[in-house]
């Protein structure tokens, strides 16, 4: 396979190399460049160096945002892989051995159906549905259920509670993927591990810490991963569902939706670039944290 | 964690008069578990429910202050009138040729890529493994405004094909990294069968590799689709209305219709419908398309 494979190589990379160069290089280059602008968009550039930078540091709104990221980076991925985890557990191996095989609970392929369902639905229909979930009056699907004599929750447009509604969202869509992707990864767990520690006495819970878990290390870590981006992003929920997009004051305001009305709102196109910039910074910062921080020597299974 | 805890008590496993092993199977341990588990298909179903039990409600029905578990009166109205709303039908076949575009394409750049990548040593290899992988990472929305105008600049927006390769560039790197897993698992001993047996290099690819990749590529086609036939914020962006797709529709209709919840959830379920379909064919074979790509080093 030595002649003659440079022809094959180009010929198959080209495109693909072409595409990104001019969609993912060149576009973060006109970021970057847009981003020591003072651009609204349309007309003449005009280069004004960090000034975009250091209005940011200022603006209130954007420490906001960068909050509200936080919040979810650090809780959406924690509370998903913890349930997505139980769960995958328990339709895996929850049933216990018997016969020498592993078994899941009673109905686990229906469960594995029906918690993948919400990844079917598009951002949009999710936002869409929540709104009405989180209705802040008596037509809104929780409160019609509280009794006749509550006062209505406001929900979204409770400046306490907005982005906790986003995030319960987030991790609705989220869980079932992260069962189906840690069941694919338990099944491949060897069968004979499970019932040594067994035989020497091991109760389901020691099997979940002690075998499961580190051998899913790895699947944990891309989890770990995705969703941190997840928080990051979270453009589509804010913007559809929240109060005012990102209120009641800002309240659930992020940095995708910041980017996103700077820049076809507001008719700020060098500031939002800027804001770009930041969220390039901090996804990849956070990526390269996550894959650092978590590595571990892995177990051969 | 609730489920599992009445397990505790057990310290060791006891063995059964039939010598079986049984291990952690107090009753009680079972039933917390599958109310666990029920509960938690409640949590995630009960919206699933919530459109459908409005789209087949009567206008008046969905808007009554005691809100009935069932439609009373169940109807076929909503879906009547979701497709007669003024520009359902053309969003929907844009969102059709847009993502057959995207898709068609992706699979065949992908497969050529992630061949070259799983088959091929040369200068740069990691590197492209690299920015593929980091590519999927960056939220795309930092990406509009040069996106924008560059398709401006090459009279794209506005258009199908200009949205079709920004949805293509969107799920290529997922292609040829879920590729690349399918392809490294062929045994090279089949290709070089093949060489020593009289084939050409691109006989081989097209002969062994291509159809030994099947189960990969109908894994990634329907990813991709479900990711261009979702998306709205890109199509939103460049196209006008009668150049979107149905979720940019669904939006606009919520916004400008505000309480017309029968047939906007109507819509929302002809939207999914497709996707649906494709999970029930896959369904099977899910796990193992999320996870072909991640394994092989």
């Amino acid at each position: 396979m030595r002649r003659g494979k440079y022809p094959f190589i180009i010929g198959f990379l080209i495109v693909p190399v072409a595409l990104y160069c001019t969609f993912v290089v060149a576009a973060y280059l006109q970021t970057f460049q847009l981003s020591l602008s003072s651009w609204s968009g349309l007309g003449p550039i005009e280069y004004v160096g960090f000034d975009n930078f250091t209005k940011l540091w200022h603006d209130e709104l954007f420490w906001k945002s960068i909050r509200h990221n936080i919040f979810l980076l650090v809780l959406l991925p924690i509370v998903t892989i913890i349930l997505a985890m139980v769960f995958a557990f328990l339709l895996n191996v929850g049933g216990g051995h018997r016969g020498g095989t592993t078994r899941g609970v009673w109905g686990s392929k229906v469960y594995r159906v029906i918690f993948f369902f919400p990844q079917l639905l598009a951002l949009a229909i999710v936002a869409v549905i929540f709104g009405r979930v989180f209705g802040p009056d008596k037509s809104g699907m929780l409160n019609g259920l509280f009794p006749e004599s509550w006062k209505p929750w406001l929900f979204l447009a409770d400046e306490r509670y907005a982005m906790l509604c986003i995030l319960i969202v987030l991790i609705w869509q989220a869980v079932g993927f992260y069962v189906v992707l840690f069941s694919a990864g338990m099944g491949s767990i060897p069968a004979e591990i499970y019932e040594a520690a067994a035989l020497d006495g091991a109760t389901r819970i020691t099997l979940f810490f002690r075998i499961t878990i580190p051998l899913l290390w790895n699947t944990v870590q891309v989890a770990w991963v995705y969703l941190g981006i997840a928080a990051f992003d979270a453009f589509a929920l804010v913007n559809i569902m929240t109060v005012d997009r990102g209120g009641p004051n800002g309240a659930s305001s992020v940095l995708s939706l910041m980017i996103y009305r700077n820049a076809f709102e507001f008719s700020q196109a060098g500031y939002a670039s800027a804001l770009g910039v930041v969220l390039f910074f901090l996804t990849l910062t956070f990526a390269a944290l996550t894959l650092r921080v978590t590595r571990r020597d892995s177990v051969e299974a | 964690m609730v489920a599992v805890a009445p397990a505790v008590r057990r310290k060791r496993a006891k063995s059964t008069d039939d010598g079986v092993l049984t291990v952690g199977r107090s009753r009680a341990g079972t039933i917390a578990a599958n109310t666990a588990g029920i509960l938690f298909s409640v949590f995630m179903l009960f919206p699933v429910y919530w459109v459908l039990n409005t789209a087949f409600k009567p206008a008046n029905e969905v808007l009554s202050l005691t809100p009935t578990l069932l439609p009373k009166d169940p109807t076929f109205d909503n879906f009547v009138s979701a497709f007669r709303a003024p520009l359902f039908l053309e969003n929907m076949l844009n969102g059709v040729i847009v993502t057959l575009l995207a898709v068609a394409g992706a699979l065949v750049v992908g497969f050529l890529a992630a061949l070259s990548i799983a088959r091929f040593k040369f200068y740069g290899r990691k590197a492209i493994i690299l920015v593929v992988l980091v590519v999927q990472l960056i939220p795309f929305i930092s990406l509009l405004i040069p996106l924008f105008l560059m398709l401006q600049q090459a009279k794209l927006t506005n258009s199908l094909i200009g949205v079709s390769i920004t949805y293509l560039v969107l799920i290529l790197p997922y292609t040829v990294w879920t590729l690349r897993g399918f392809i490294s698992g062929i045994p090279r001993e089949l290709d070089e069968a093949a060489l020593i047996d009289g084939c050409s290099r691109a006989q081989v690819f097209w002969r062994i590799i291509l159809p030994l990749t099947g189960p990969g590529l109908v894994a990634t086609s329907v990813y991709g689709f479900i990711q261009a036939w979702n998306e709205f914020i890109i199509i939103n962006t460049l196209n006008s209305p009668d150049k979107q797709n149905l979720m940019a529709w669904l939006l606009q209709n919520q916004t400008t219709r505000g309480t017309a919840w029968g047939p906007l959830m109507a819509g929302a379920i002809i939207t999914s419908i497709p996707v649906v379909i494709f999970f029930l064919i896959i369904q099977r074979n899910i796990a193992t398309g999320l996870t072909a790509g991640a394994v092989k080093g």
